[in-house]
């Protein structure tokens, strides 16, 4: 009964810390109590490490208590019994219990890094507050245990990355490329939403437990039937490839780098770029459903691994190149879970392991990102001459010309960006515009002048500049 | 500075034949001048940011600048009157300045209002507010604007605002009609004052309270102003009209058709002037600009932007016609219907539009000595003309889909024109309130504003109109600097006098780079061992060489970025540890190669994730040791790789054999009299001809810092953003030389044979000094130096203890050694941010003995050369030549400094926060954006933009002479881009430089504060501190 408690207890802890801390930095936010930097610190220090520990004690009674699954209950939202429930629920297994240390430490760190770097930043608490909110969103996330559960978090994830791409409010680029992130998400959100309403439609639940008939990640296998699958897996896999930036989706990771060094180096770097890849893995039963799905899933993850490595060569900023190195591990990631798909669950742990020393690994290169110029100048001085650049890379294949062409491809990063917005985004606007239209002129029909007054306005500012 | 390196225009790969593109080449070059002459940010060097309108006053400059960059030329309003409020200008200085500055005009009555001088002085003191039209008629309809004078007046202005206003009132207002001399009843006031009383009503007057009196006094006061103003003629200038395409449509659209073309523009320029981050060079780069972007983007297929559509098409048009870039340049410039006489202003605007990549173009083209890959001439060229037709391709989309038009796009700017609602000129309401305001802080009472006739308003509104934001904010400028040269210059009066001059030779002397930095440095030296001498000069030690150190790839020039060095020196292995060395080498290259390979390959596909996979998990113990513990990590870091380092035994190849100079061998180093020289300038710069010490130790000085861009600009300005300390290195080896030393004594300068220098050099940011060849260090020395070192390292604690005053996360209550450990963590730690402060709060540059500076606490803010006149000669030749290495390497860093603080977003680089390391030559903002230069916010916060203050030992016409010879001092002086002082060098008399040449200085103060040691001074406090005798109690001689 106790060896059931400890971890039950301790369960509660791991979300209740940064639940608490959001709560605590949000709040005197809003009543405009401001905290000083050091406070602001210490309870940021506080939370992630007291979660930190609570995990790992998790992670220590399941070891030798030997059980690999244990659920907290948080409450039915909706329920109709054993018909239809939409329930809050956790689960520590073996895949949320990693996933869940490895945010606490990503982030734990991060936070140590950015409480200096960001000291006298005037955005210093509105910085942490998103932290917070984002630390929650990963927590929950992992530990979801219901797709309702996990869409919570992950929108938590989604709604503080875009704001914290937007940080420098002071410019116009961190708004627009937020603004082009959190549409990106949204389109995900969207999907995941879908997925889990037909999933309800299918089963009347979203519990992962249920979906893998009560064994523990990484075995069991779904109740959908292959067609059933195949849906509900596509519809995940949009939502993965939105918050993944597999491609065509693949235009926002680049554009996230406008926030200040450490939110972009834990966020997009580490943790939440493998959101996607987690939600796949979370859901790897059903892939065993469907071939055609696991197949699916390969194509786009090799074909996102490609592009990257292809675009990643070009890049001349140091942000851009990271981020690319990003996505094309991710790519291999998801390619990795259609394969595990294809065979057996058990190697489930090979895609897991991957994420865990890719998140560190590009964490520790995107916080010493703006080092280059030292570490190039050690590195040059060590080998004693120039450093060789690694290259053309298909030197072999290819003429010059057919070179040349494949340059332009990465170096417009294929145009990704542009086709989205030319032919979905601006027609889509334009059909709006036009109804819009449409609707103006039945107005001023029908009132026999002119009905806006908003036209009237300007749009910009009368500006008082004074350099007479 | 760069003129003479400028190539020779036309000379663009292609020989230019037609007149009038040479024309326009000539142009081209010309108008480049205004963009930043940052070059790779590898090599900060610190120079006038401003320096294309350095031929003009500096009041002057400023005011262009700011019209041709779009940037602030002085700090804002509010903060002057910050500055005001908190007494750091003071009210009594803004009134000289503005009395001098206005000359006889100050006393002229306005309008009967005061003088012009008080008018100008209230302008000052208050701020006045203003806003849009409806904004000001809501503010006044709708908060107490016309119910209570506004609360910043005086009691008693405000007070007899009320009572002229009433006496007024009861005087000559009350029965508003009266029976003129022709009999007819007449109004007696307009302006709807009569409606006004009747709106009070005026039959109960004689008990309005307070309060209605004030009421109806604002009111009157609103309504005379209204009136006043309306019909009178605009004396504010409309500001210029965009002349770009670009920015027309953009005003009256709000759309922005440089998103575009900057989106492209940036990713090519910055794989165009990639030193080697991309895996991928760009192709055919060696063929420039022009011809590898017309084969980039003239492929057909992809997916081009709907705007790019025909630019393919284009392209190969051009490729195939070999069009001259020029000729591109001239038929976009036709099609954009540019005419040739606003040529010149709207190629400068189109530069300015994307100026970091574009200025950075330049300087890679012009200064390819100091890039790894440079560009071939005439790149500028072309990047213009490819930055036309994208513009061209841009606007004809844009201007398709906003307003629809189609037409040519020479006619696109009038249509434009027309859609844009002009800001100007200003509102009636708009420029009555601002006399509202004013007339409230004044006391100036309705009825005197009543009584005006048309001329008087005329005047009236002139004068405030005329003394605009930008006039207010050049005289709290000048009165900003007042205040604190005023300080400085009585500081330098009450302490001067009391100079001691030592009958003993000093125990040892030190040399010093005259790094500002180094002031405290040399001051806490002098106040451990009072026996001690020190000594400033440029930091290269008048050694101007290429230097590759044993560890490094590369030669570096370390001198002042105006001098080319003609030699090379090379570090090379102790004799006996050859072969030790070799396998350090062979091991030091191949961890180097190990990790680069491993850099590279984590960043691909397969064997990244091998990487990854197997190692990444293992990336989590350096990254969290390094962010959370940075200082133990550190020491634990250097210690594993001490067997890779380079031995401790080495010594520079100083001397040549061969006849010419060469990179390699035997021909590296100088010959005999080349050194004899070397060392006989830097002796008699410093003036250290006679009593030398049994010691004389010369320290470089350098910096090093984690995670930091900018970490050459915290290096040795004088060593053009390197290290000094092989400079200190090869010039004790030189000066320990006996062969030298004969020829030395040979031309009259003796060095007695039980002198010994030894070289090191300080590293500003972590506070420790490493020395050079101390093995060589004679035995009957030894004592000497570890006593002499001991007092150094002890200096090291203090300056790292008066350094963390200022900064905010470190305690003020550490102590000597905690606060030495503090900076050594700062220049561990990845997320600082501020690894060290640089040169901020500069603010003076002495050049003079020490003797009489020597005691005074300067605030780390002077920077410190030695020179002794009395033993220059007639034509004051030492002082000259100190002065060319001063005046540029002083200014220059004074200068961006200042300005990056002005104006940090457009001449600074803004937060240092989203910085992205580009194309390895400088950074952006965030994922893609124009090339940032100047400093960032974090280096320049605590600065304040001063002038600086030249405080020079000589006469005043010894200066003229100097200034008569070299034209950039004497410019940087006539135009006062900086201010100069002299001080006598018998009299100790101060003198200032002005418009009637010197005038003395007359001291304010009459006593200095004093301290018995610095840390007593600062103590405790982390903002500027005054000046003070530092004043020992005991002065015991170690």
């Amino acid at each position: 009964m106790f060896s059931e408690q400890i971890p039950l207890f301790f369960g509660f802890v791991v979300v209740a810390c940064p639940t608490i801390l959001t709560i605590v930095l949000g709040l005197s936010s809003l009543l405009e109590y401001k905290l000083e930097e050091r406070s602001t610190e210490k309870l940021v220090y506080f939370a992630t490490g007291v979660g930190l520990i609570a995990s790992l004690i998790v992670l220590a009674s399941m070891l030798i208590g030997g059980s690999r699954h244990i659920t907290v209950e948080l409450g039915q939202w909706v329920m109709i019994p054993h018909l239809y429930h939409f329930s809050v629920k956790l689960v520590f297994d073996r895949l949320s219990v990693p996933f869940a240390i490895l945010t606490f430490v990503l982030s734990g760190t991060i936070a140590a890094f950015a409480g200096r770097y960001m000291h006298r930043e005037k955005g210093f608490n509105r910085f942490f507050v998103l932290y917070s909110l984002f630390v929650l969103g990963m927590i929950v996330t992992s530990l979801a245990g219901t797709i309702e559960t996990l869409f919570t978090g992950w929108e938590l994830v989604g709604l503080s990355s875009a704001l914290l791409v937007g940080f420098f409010q002071e410019r116009p680029a961190p708004s627009r490329n937020g603004l082009w992130v959190w549409i990106n998400y949204r389109f995900a959100d969207a999907a995941l939403l879908l997925a889990d309403v037909v999933l309800h439609h299918f089963n009347g639940e979203g519990d992962f437990d249920q979906m893998l008939l009560a064994v523990s990640w990484p075995d069991g296998h779904s109740a959908l039937s292959s067609q059933q699958a195949l849906l509900v897996g596509l519809l995940l896999l949009v939502a993965a490839a939105g918050k993944s930036a597999l491609v065509p989706f693949s235009g926002w990771l680049p554009r996230a780098m406008e926030g200040p060094t450490p939110s972009s180096a834990v966020f997009y770097g580490a943790l939440s770029v493998h959101l996607g890849a987690f939600l796949l893995l979370r859901s790897s039963p059903i892939l065993q459903q469907s071939t055609t799905l696991c197949v699916i899933i390969i194509i786009v993850g090799l074909l996102t691994a490609i592009y990257a490595y292809l675009v990643g060569t070009v890049q001349t900023d140091i942000k851009s190149a990271l981020s690319f190195a990003s996505l094309s591990q991710v790519g291999l990631i998801v390619a990795e879970i259609g394969c595990v798909g294809l065979v057996d669950p058990e190697w489930g742990y090979i895609p897991l392991v991957h994420i865990l020393g890719h998140a560190f690994l590009r964490t520790l290169q995107f916080v010493r990102a703006p080092s280059l110029l030292q570490d190039y100048r050690t590195l040059e001085d060590a080998i004693g001459k120039n450093l060789d650049q690694g290259g053309v890379p298909l030197s072999s294949l290819g003429t010059r010309k057919a070179q040349s062409w494949i340059y332009r491809f990465a170096m417009e990063r294929g145009s990704l960006d542009t086709i989205l917005l030319d032919y979905v985004v601006n027609p889509f606007v334009k059909a709006f515009r036009w109804c819009d239209g449409l609707e103006r002129r039945w107005t001023d029909f029908l009132s026999g002048e002119s009905s806006r007054e908003s036209d009237l306005i300007k749009s910009q500012l009368e500006t008082i500049e004074d350099f007479s | 500075m760069n003129e003479t390196t400028l190539p020779v225009v036309g000379e663009q790969g292609n020989i230019v034949t037609d007149p009038d593109l040479d024309q326009l080449s000539r142009m081209i070059d010309h108008v480049a001048d205004v963009l930043p002459t940052q070059g790779p940010i590898t090599v900060f060097i610190a120079q006038n940011i401003l320096q294309a309108f350095e031929h003009h006053p500096f009041d002057e400059g400023m005011k262009r600048a700011a019209t041709v960059l779009g940037c602030q030329p002085y700090l804002s309003e509010d903060r002057y009157r910050e500055e005001l409020g908190r007494a750091r200008i003071r009210f009594s200085d803004l009134k000289v300045v503005l009395a001098q500055d206005l000359g006889g005009r100050a006393s002229e009555q306005v309008a009967g209002w005061g003088t012009r001088l008080d008018l100008r002085l209230a302008m000052l003191e208050y701020p006045t507010k203003t806003g849009p039209t409806a904004e000001l008629l809501w503010y006044v309809a709708e908060t107490d604007a016309l119910r209570k004078v506004r609360s910043d007046a005086s009691s008693t202005a405000r007070a007899r605002l009320i009572a002229e206003t009433r006496r007024w009132v009861m005087r000559d207002l009350r029965g508003w009609t009266e029976t003129g001399p022709d009999g007819v009843r007449k109004q007696r006031v307009g302006n709807g004052l009569g409606e006004l009383l009747d709106r009070f009503g005026e039959s109960s007057i004689e008990n309005w309270a307070d309060e209605r009196w004030e009421e109806f006094t604002l009111q009157a006061l609103w309504k005379i102003c209204r009136s006043g103003v309306r019909d009178l003629p605009q004396f504010t200038s409309p500001p210029p009209m965009f002349i770009r395409h670009r920015d027309l449509l953009h005003e009256a659209t709000g759309a922005d058709s440089d998103r575009l073309v900057h989106g492209i523009l940036i990713r090519f320029c910055s794989a165009f002037l990639d030193q080697g981050l991309a895996r991928w060079p760009l192709p055919r780069r060696d063929e420039g600009f022009f011809k590898s972007f017309c084969s980039l983007y003239g492929q057909p297929g992809g997916m081009p932007a709907l705007w790019m559509r025909g630019l393919a098409a284009e392209l190969r048009r051009l490729e195939s016609e070999e069009v001259n870039p020029l000729a591109s340049i001239r038929d976009s410039l036709e099609q954009l219907g540019v005419q040739p006489e606003e040529r010149e202003a709207f190629l400068s605007a189109t530069f300015l539009a994307l100026r970091g990549w574009a200025g950075m173009v330049r300087q890679v083209e012009i200064r390819g000595d100091r890039a790894v890959k440079p560009v071939p001439p005439g790149s500028l060229v072309e990047f213009l003309a490819i930055r036309l037709l994208l513009d061209r391709f841009a606007l004809k989309f844009k201007a398709h889909e906003l307003i629809d038009f189609n037409g040519p796009l020479a006619e696109l700017r009038s249509i434009t024109r027309v859609l844009i609602k002009p800001h100007w000129p200003p509102s009636d309401e708009q420029r009555a309130f601002q006399l509202f305001q004013i007339a409230q802080i004044m006391g100036l009472s309705p009825d005197l504003l009543y009584r005006l006739d048309r001329a008087q308003w005329i005047d009236l509104m002139r004068e405030i109109e005329t003394f605009s934001g930008l006039e207010r904010r050049r005289i709290f400028h000048l009165g900003y600097e007042k205040h604190f040269r005023t300080r400085a210059l009585d500081a330098i009066t009450l302490h001067s006098p009391l100079e001691k001059i030592p009958t003993a030779p000093p125990r040892f002397q030190v040399v010093f780079c005259l790094d500002e930095r180094e002031e405290s440095f040399r001051r806490h030296l002098e106040e451990i061992a009072p026996d001690v001498e020190t000594l400033g000069v440029a930091g290269f030690f008048n050694l101007a060489m290429y230097y590759k150190g044993m560890a490094d790839a590369h030669f570096t020039p370390l001198c002042p970025v105006v001098i080319r060095p003609q030699h090379w020196v090379l570090e090379e292995p102790g004799i006996a540890l050859d072969k030790a060395s070799r396998f350090r080498a062979k091991t030091r290259r191949m961890i180097g190669t190990a990790s680069h390979q491993f850099h590279l390959g984590s960043r691909s596909v397969a064997l990244g994730a091998l990487l990854t996979g197997a190692v990444g998990v293992f990336a989590s113990f350096p990254l969290v040791a390094r962010i959370l513990f940075p200082r133990v990590t550190a020491r634990i870091r250097s210690s594993l790789g001490r067997f890779v380092r380079t031995p401790p035994i080495t010594h520079l190849h100083l001397e040549r054999t061969t006849l010419t100079p060469g990179k390699e061998g035997e021909s590296t180093g100088f010959n005999l009299d080349e050194m004899t020289s070397i060392g006989q300038r830097l002796l008699s710069d410093m003036g250290l001809t006679k009593s030398f010490a049994r010691l004389v130790i010369i320290l470089g000085h350098g910096s090093n810092s984690q995670n930091n861009p900018y970490n050459s600009a915290y290096n040795c300005g004088a060593c053009g953003g390197g290290a000094g300390g092989p400079n200190a290195r090869a010039v004790a080896q030189i000066l320990n030389d006996n062969r030298v030393r004969a020829n030395l004594a040979k031309r009259g300068l003796l060095i007695p044979e039980d002198t010994v220098f030894v070289s090191g050099c300080h590293n500003t940011c972590n506070d420790t000094i490493e020395y050079s060849d101390l093995d060589r260090i004679r035995d009957s020395h030894r004592p000497d130096f570890s006593k002499a070192r001991a007092n150094l390292e002890a200096a090291c604690e203090r300056n790292a203890h008066e350094r963390c005053r200022r900064f905010m996360s470190a305690p003020l209550t550490l102590s000597f050694s905690e606060a030495l450990e503090h900076v050594e963590e700062r220049a561990e730690d990845l997320a600082q941010t501020r690894p060290e402060l640089g040169h901020a709060t500069n603010a003076i540059t002495i050049v003079g003995r020490r003797s009489w500076s020597r005691g005074l606490f300067l605030d780390r803010r002077a920077f410190l050369a030695s020179y002794d006149p009395t033993q220059d000669d007639e034509n004051s030749t030492i002082l000259a030549g100190i002065l060319s290495a001063v005046f540029p390497v002083c200014s220059g860093i004074n200068f961006t400094y200042n300005f990056s603080n002005v104006d940090n977003i457009v001449l600074g680089s803004g937060t240092k926060l989203p910085h992205n390391l580009a194309a390895l030559v400088g950074v952006m903002d965030g994922a893609a954006s124009d090339l940032r230069t100047g400093l960032p916010w974090q280096m320049v916060e605590v600065h304040e933009p001063l002038r600086s203050l030249f405080i020079i030992e000589t006469t005043a016409d010894r200066m003229f002479t100097i200034m008569d010879r070299n034209a950039g001092i004497s410019q940087l002086c006539r135009n006062r881009w900086i201010q100069l002082a002299l001080i006598h060098p018998e009299t100790r008399a101060l003198t200032l430089f002005g418009d009637n040449g010197f005038v003395p200085h007359e001291a304010v103060a009459t006593v200095l504060p004093q301290a018995s040691s610095s840390a007593e001074w600062y103590r405790g406090w982390r903002e500027h501190l005054e000046f003070a005798q530092i004043v020992p109690v005991n002065q015991v001689t170690t």
